[in-house]
C-alpha cells in the first residue's frame, strides 16, 4: 500500500511545489483523482512483492532515486539517465510478458504489476518547468533553438516523454495502476507537442534566408552563371556566419532543415504527425504562393478575364505565366519535393504532401493555359502556344498528369488549327490587285516567314502534329506515309501558296511579267527554305530541286515569250534576194528591232526582280542569247547600211549598249525608262 | 476515359453526315428529342431530390433517425457526386440535340446569333466557378484533416487531459478555419500573417489563406452566378418549341449547378448567393430541381447571417460536432465522467464517419468536377467550331 501510493503522491507533492500555471492546477487535481483508491486496492498484493523481489534492473534503478537522496539536486539531465534504463527494463519486462503470455496467462495477472518510481513524476515537472520557460510568450534574448544544446535537450526530453507514453499505454499492469500517471505524462506531451507544433510552424515561416538571385531571370542561363558568381561570393564574405554555400529555394539553412526534420520526427514519435504535416502544408502553401507572388509577380487571373483580354495584354501576360511555371518546374517544385522528403524522410508520403502543396497551383497554371487555347485563335497567337506547349512538356512534373494531358491537347489542337487557318487564309485569299513589276507577292512574304518562324518549333510541331491530329487528317494523311505528318502540312500550304501564286499570275496580262511574278514568288520560297535549316529539313532536298526545276521552266517561258520574239528579227530570212541585200526590209528589220528592244526596256525596267542573284540569272541568260545574236547581225548586215547618218538612224545600239541597258532591266524604276534610254545616248 | 472522349468529335460528326441524309425525318425527330430531353432533366432531378429507397438495405445496424440514409442527404459529397454525374449526362444529351445532324447555318441565324453567344458566355463564368469549387474542397480536405486528429485524439483510451487538449487544438482550429473561410470571403480581403501572436493561445495550425488561392483579383462567385442569369429567360412564341428551349435548359441547368457547388464548399466572395434564380416554376422538367433550390436556398439564408464556410452536409454537421465536442473538452475534467465521456463517444464517432465518407468521396468529387471543367471547355469549342463552318457556308463564295 505504502509503496504503491507514493508514486501519485510524491508527485503531487513536488506539484504544488512548484505549480504556477492554471495548467498545473489542474494536472494536480486530475493526476490525484479521489478514486485512486480502487487502484491501492488492486495493486496491494503486488507492493510487496516488486519492491522484495524486484526481478531485473528494476531495483537497481529504483533503490538510488527513489529512496536513498530524495533531496539531492536533480536535474533534466540526470533524471534521463535514469528514465531511460527504467524505459528499458520497461520494455524487456513488456516483452516477457509477451512471451509468457502464451503460457501462463493466470500468472500474468499477478506477475504484471510494475513498480514506477517516483523520479519520473519528478522528470516530468522538471520537462514542464521547461517548457513553460520557454512558450512563456515573453520576449528572450536568444530563442531556444539557437542553443544547439537546449534544442537536444528539449527534444530529447520530448522522445524519452514520447516513449515512457508509449510503454505505459502497451502496458497492461500500468493502464491498471497508473492511470493517472498516464493522464499527467499524456497532458505534458501533448503540451510539448504543441510547443513544438508552434516552433514548427514559425521556423517555418520565419527562417527563410533570403538569397537575392533567387528566381530565374528572363535569360536562364545568364542567370545560372551569375548565381555561381553571387554564390562564390557570399562564400568569401558571408559563410562563416551561415556556412552554407549555396542555399536554394526554399531556402532554409540546412541547420534549420535538420532541426526541423528533428522536430518532425519527435512529434511523429509521439503520434502527433498529423498536426506537424498540417502545420507543414498550410505554411509551405501560403509561403509558396507568397513568393511567387513576390518573385515573379504572379497575379491570377480568371478564364474570363483571359477571354477577355487584348492579344496584346496576353502576349504580356503569357511569359509571366511561363515564367512563374518555369520556376516553378526548376526551382520552387523541386525544392518543395526535396524539402518535404528532407522534413519527413522514409515516409511514403512526401510524394502526397507535395502534391497538396502545389495542387492548388498546378490547377491554376492548367486553367490559364487552358484559357489561352480557347482565345479565339489567330496565326499570330501560334508562338505563343507553342511556347506554353514546350513548357508544359518539358517543365510539369510527374504530377497532375491527365490534366497536364489535356491542357496539351487543347494546346495542340489549337495550334492544329491555327494552321489549318493558316490554309484557309490562302485558299480564300483574292486580292484582285496584281503587285507592280511581279514583285513577290505579300502573302508568299507572309506566309514563308511565318513557316519559317514556326519552323523553329518543328521539332514541336512534328510532335504536335503526330499527337493531336484528329482521325480524319491522318486518314487522309496514310497516302503520304513517307513524309511526317507536319511536313505534310507544309507541303499542303505550299501547294496552296503556290496555286493561289498561280492564279494571281493569270491577272498579269503580260505573259512574261506573270512567269516573272512566278519567278520572283518561287525563289523567294526556294530562299527562304534553304536559308533555313529547320525548314530545309522538313521540305527535304527532293522538293526544293523539284521546285527549282519548275522556277526553270518559267525563266525559259519568259526567255521566249520576251526575247525569242526580238530574237525573231535578227534571223536573216527575208533580207537576201537572190544573194542580194533587200535594204529597205534591213531597215525595216532595224527599226522593229530597235522599237521592240526599247519597248521592253521601258517596261522591264520598272520590272522588279529583289532577289540579286534571280536578277543577274536573268541577265546573264539575255545577255547570252541575245549579245552573240546581235553581234552576229551586225557583222552581217551593219556593213550594207552607209556609214554616217544612215547607220546613225538605224543602228541604235551598239552591242555593248544592248548589254549595258539589259542590266538596266528588273530595277523596278518607277520613272520613264525613255528618260534612261535618253540618258544612255547622251 | 480520355481518349473515348477525345473521339468524341469526329464520332459526332459522322453520325451526323448520316442524319443529314434523311432531312425530311428531322423536324418530327427533333421533337421527339426534345421532349425526351426535357423528361430526362425532369427525371434525373426528381431522383436527386428524394432519392428511390435503397433496393434492399444490407444490414439494419446504421440508418438511425432518418429515413433517408445521410449520404444520400441534399448537399452531401455522395449527393454532390450524383449532381455532377446529372450535369455530364444532362450536358452530353444537350450537345448532341444542338450539334448532331444539325445544318451549321441554322444556329447561326437569328434567335442563335444571340442565344449561342450567351449561352457560351456563360460556360465561361462556369469554368471559372469551377476551380474556384476545386480551390474550395481543397479546402475542405483541410477540414477534414484537422477533423481526424481530433477523432484520433478522442478515441484514445484511456481519454486523457492531453488528448482531450489535443482535440480541442484541432478543433479550434478547425471552428476558426470555417468562420475565416466565410469572414474572408465577405470582406475579400488578404491578410497578413498575425499567426504567430494567436499560435499561444492553444489554437492555430495557421489557417489556408483562402483569398490566395482564389480565381483572380476581384473575382466573385456571386457576381458570376448572377451574371450567368442575367439573360436567361425562357423562351417564347414559336421559340419555345425548337431549339431555343434545350438551350435554355441546359443554361438554367448549368447555373443551378454552379450556384449549388458554390453554396457547398468555400468560395470566393459568395454575398448575395441567396439571390433569386430565375428558375421557371410551372415547367415540368424543372419542378424538381426548383424543389431542391427552394431547400438548399432556405438553408444558405439561415447560414448566411451567421456565416458559413458552405451547405455540405458533411462540413454542417462537421461544424456542429466540433462545437459540441469543444463544449465537452471545454468541460473535461480527468478522469472522464462517464456519461459526458459516452455521448463524446457516439459525436466522435460520428465524425469519424464524416471523415471517413470526406477520405472517399472529396477527391473523387474534386475530379469530376475537373471533368466538368474539361467538357465544357470541349463543347464550347465544337459549337465554336460548328459556327466557323457555318461561316463558311454562308460566306459569299468567290
Amino acid at each position: 500500500m505504502e509503496k504503491n501510493d507514493k508514486d501519485p503522491d510524491d508527485h503531487h507533492d513536488d506539484h504544488n511545489d512548484k505549480s504556477s500555471g492554471e495548467e498545473k492546477g489542474d494536472v494536480v487535481s486530475d493526476a490525484h483523482p479521489p478514486d485512486d483508491a480502487h487502484q491501492d486496492g488492486i495493486s496491494k498484493d503486488n507492493v510487496d512483492e516488486s519492491d522484495q523481489d524486484p526481478g531485473d534492473n528494476v531495483d537497481k534503478v529504483d533503490s538510488p532515486s527513489g529512496q536513498e537522496a530524495p533531496e539531492i539536486h536533480q536535474t533534466l539531465e540526470s533524471l534521463s539517465e535514469e528514465l531511460d534504463q527504467l524505459l528499458s527494463s520497461l520494455s524487456l519486462h513488456q516483452e516477457e510478458q509477451h512471451k509468457d503470455s502464451n503460457t501462463k496467462e493466470k500468472q500474468e495477472e499477478e506477475d504484471d504489476y510494475f513498480q514506477i518510481p517516483q523520479f519520473v513524476g519528478k522528470f516530468l515537472d522538471l520537462f514542464e518547468d521547461k517548457l513553460t520557460k520557454h512558450d512563456s510568450g515573453e520576449p528572450k534574448t536568444t530563442t531556444w533553438y539557437q542553443d544547439p544544446e537546449e534544442v537536444s535537450s528539449l527534444l530529447d526530453a520530448v522522445d524519452r516523454v514520447s516513449n515512457l507514453m508509449k510503454l505505459l499505454l502497451n502496458t497492461k499492469s500500468c493502464l491498471d495502476h497508473h492511470e493517472p500517471l498516464i493522464n499527467h505524462a499524456g497532458s505534458i506531451q501533448q503540451r510539448a507537442m504543441a510547443f513544438l507544433e508552434d516552433e514548427f510552424r514559425i521556423l517555418l515561416e520565419e527562417s527563410v534566408i533570403i538569397k537575392e538571385p533567387s528566381v530565374v531571370a528572363d535569360d536562364q542561363q545568364d542567370h545560372h552563371s551569375d548565381a555561381v558568381v553571387v554564390s562564390q561570393d557570399q562564400d568569401q564574405m558571408v559563410a562563416p556566419e551561415c556556412g552554407d554555400q549555396e542555399i536554394e529555394y526554399p531556402g532554409y539553412s540546412e541547420e534549420m532543415v535538420t532541426l526541423l526534420k528533428n522536430i518532425a520526427e519527435k512529434m511523429k514519435g509521439g503520434g502527433y504527425l498529423w498536426e506537424c504535416r498540417e502545420v507543414y502544408l498550410v505554411a509551405r502553401r501560403n509561403i509558396l504562393m507568397r513568393t511567387l507572388k513576390q518573385d515573379c509577380e504572379f497575379e491570377k487571373v480568371s478564364v474570363e478575364e483571359v477571354l477577355k483580354m487584348s492579344w496584346g495584354e496576353l502576349e504580356r501576360e503569357i511569359p509571366i505565366w511561363n515564367k512563374t511555371f518555369k520556376n516553378c518546374s526548376s526551382l520552387f517544385f523541386p525544392g518543395e519535393l526535396k524539402l518535404a522528403e528532407k522534413i519527413f524522410p522514409g515516409g511514403d508520403d512526401e510524394g502526397s504532401l507535395f502534391c497538396i502543396v502545389t495542387h492548388g497551383l498546378a490547377i491554376q497554371f492548367l486553367g490559364f493555359y487552358e484559357a489561352v487555347a480557347m482565345t479565339k485563335r489567330s496565326t499570330e497567337k501560334l508562338f505563343k502556344i507553342l511556347d506554353i506547349y514546350e513548357t508544359l512538356r518539358d517543365s510539369f512534373p510527374a504530377m497532375e498528369k491527365n490534366e497536364v494531358t489535356s491542357a496539351r491537347s487543347r494546346l495542340g489542337e489549337t495550334a492544329i488549327n491555327i494552321f489549318l487557318d493558316l490554309e484557309n487564309s490562302i485558299k480564300s485569299d483574292s486580292s484582285k490587285t496584281p503587285v507592280p513589276g511581279g514583285a513577290v507577292h505579300p502573302l508568299t512574304r507572309y506566309t514563308m516567314n511565318y513557316l519559317k518562324y514556326s519552323c523553329e518549333y518543328k521539332d514541336t510541331l512534328e510532335q504536335v502534329f503526330k499527337s493531336h491530329s484528329t482521325m480524319e487528317r491522318e486518314e487522309e494523311e496514310e497516302k503520304e506515309e513517307e513524309n511526317s505528318p507536319f511536313a505534310n502540312q507544309l507541303m499542303r500550304i505550299m501547294d496552296l501558296l503556290d496555286g493561289n501564286m498561280e492564279a494571281k499570275s493569270k491577272l498579269y496580262k503580260d505573259i512574261p511579267l506573270s512567269c516573272i511574278f512566278m519567278m520572283n514568288n518561287g525563289r523567294y520560297i526556294v530562299q527562304k527554305i534553304k536559308g533555313s535549316a529547320e525548314i530545309h529539313e522538313v521540305m527535304g532536298d527532293t522538293w526544293c530541286r523539284r521546285r527549282s526545276s519548275e522556277l526553270r521552266n518559267y525563266h525559259k517561258n519568259y526567255q521566249r515569250e520576251t526575247w525569242g520574239k526580238l530574237l525573231g528579227f535578227l534571223g536573216h530570212e527575208g533580207l537576201m534576194h537572190n544573194g542580194k541585200i533587200v535594204k529597205p526590209n534591213l531597215k525595216e528589220r532595224f527599226k522593229s528591232f530597235n522599237a521592240t528592244f526599247d519597248e521592253i526596256h521601258k517596261t522591264q525596267t520598272t520590272w522588279v526582280v529583289n532577289d540579286e542573284q534571280l536578277q543577274s540569272e536573268l541577265r546573264v541568260s539575255i545577255t547570252a542569247v541575245m549579245i552573240p545574236a546581235y553581234r552576229a547581225f551586225m557583222a552581217r548586215f551593219g556593213q550594207y547600211l552607209d556609214p554616217g547618218r544612215q547607220t546613225e538612224k538605224y543602228v541604235k545600239y551598239q552591242p555593248e549598249d544592248i548589254e549595258d541597258l539589259i542590266d538596266e532591266l528588273f530595277e523596278g524604276n518607277t520613272s520613264s525608262s525613255s528618260a534612261a534610254t535618253a540618258k544612255r545616248r547622251t | 476515359m480520355r481518349p473515348a472522349q477525345d473521339n468524341q468529335g469526329s464520332f459526332l460528326g459522322r453520325i451526323s453526315i448520316r442524319r443529314n441524309q434523311f432531312t425530311d425525318v428531322n423536324t418530327e425527330q427533333e421533337q421527339e428529342d426534345l421532349e425526351l430531353f426535357q423528361k430526362h432533366i425532369a427525371d434525373r432531378f426528381t431522383e436527386l431530390l428524394s432519392p428511390p429507397p435503397p433496393p434492399q438495405p444490407p444490414s439494419d445496424e446504421t440508418n438511425t433517425a432518418a429515413s433517408v440514409p445521410a449520404t444520400e442527404q441534399i448537399m452531401s459529397v455522395t449527393w454532390l457526386r450524383k449532381l455532377m454525374d446529372v450535369f455530364l449526362c444532362c450536358e452530353a444529351e444537350f450537345k448532341a440535340i444542338l450539334l448532331m445532324g444539325r445544318d451549321p447555318t441554322q444556329i447561326s441565324k437569328p434567335p442563335f446569333d444571340r442565344l449561342v453567344p450567351e449561352m457560351l458566355d456563360r460556360s465561361i463564368k462556369a469554368l471559372d466557378i469551377c476551380t474556384a469549387v476545386v480551390n474550395g474542397i481543397d479546402s475542405v480536405r483541410h477540414y477534414q484533416r484537422l477533423a481526424e486528429i481530433a477523432v484520433a485524439a478522442l478515441e484514445q483510451r484511456p481519454l486523457g487531459d492531453g488528448n482531450v487538449r489535443r482535440a480541442k487544438r484541432a478543433l479550434s482550429n478547425l471552428l476558426i478555419a470555417l468562420s475565416i473561410e466565410d469572414k474572408e470571403n465577405v470582406s475579400g480581403g488578404g491578410r497578413g500573417g498575425g499567426s504567430s501572436a494567436a499560435s499561444k493561445g492553444g489554437a492555430t495550425i495557421g489557417q489556408l489563406k483562402s483569398s490566395s488561392w482564389a480565381v483572380g483579383r476581384n473575382w466573385s462567385a456571386a457576381k458570376q452566378i448572377h451574371a450567368m442569369t442575367a439573360n436567361l429567360a425562357p423562351p417564347r412564341g414559336n421559340e419555345a418549341a425548337g431549339l431555343p428551349l434545350p438551350m435554355f435548359i441546359m443554361s438554367t441547368v448549368t447555373v443551378f449547378v454552379m450556384w449549388v457547388l458554390t453554396a457547398a464548399v468555400p468560395c470566393q466572395e459568395r454575398a448575395g448567393l441567396a439571390n433569386h434564380l430565375p428558375v421557371p416554376k410551372h415547367l415540368n422538367w424543372a419542378q424538381s430541381l426548383v424543389g431542391i433550390h427552394e431547400k438548399i436556398g432556405d438553408e444558405w439564408k439561415k447560414k448566411e447571417k451567421k456565416g458559413s464556410a458552405g451547405l455540405m452536409e458533411e462540413m454542417t454537421r462537421m461544424e456542429k460536432l466540433g462545437h459540441s465536442l469543444v463544449e465537452f473538452a471545454d468541460g473535461f475534467h480527468y478522469p472522464a465522467e462517464k456519461e459526458a465521456a459516452e455521448s463524446a463517444a457516439a459525436q466522435v464517432a460520428e465524425m469519424a464517419e464524416i471523415c471517413r465518407r470526406m477520405e472517399e468521396e472529396l477527391v473523387p468529387l474534386q475530379q469530376q468536377i475537373r471533368e466538368v471543367f474539361h467538357r465544357i471547355v470541349r463543347s464550347r469549342a465544337e459549337i465554336l467550331e460548328v459556327l466557323e463552318q457555318a461561316g463558311k457556308l454562308s460566306a459569299p463564295v468567290v
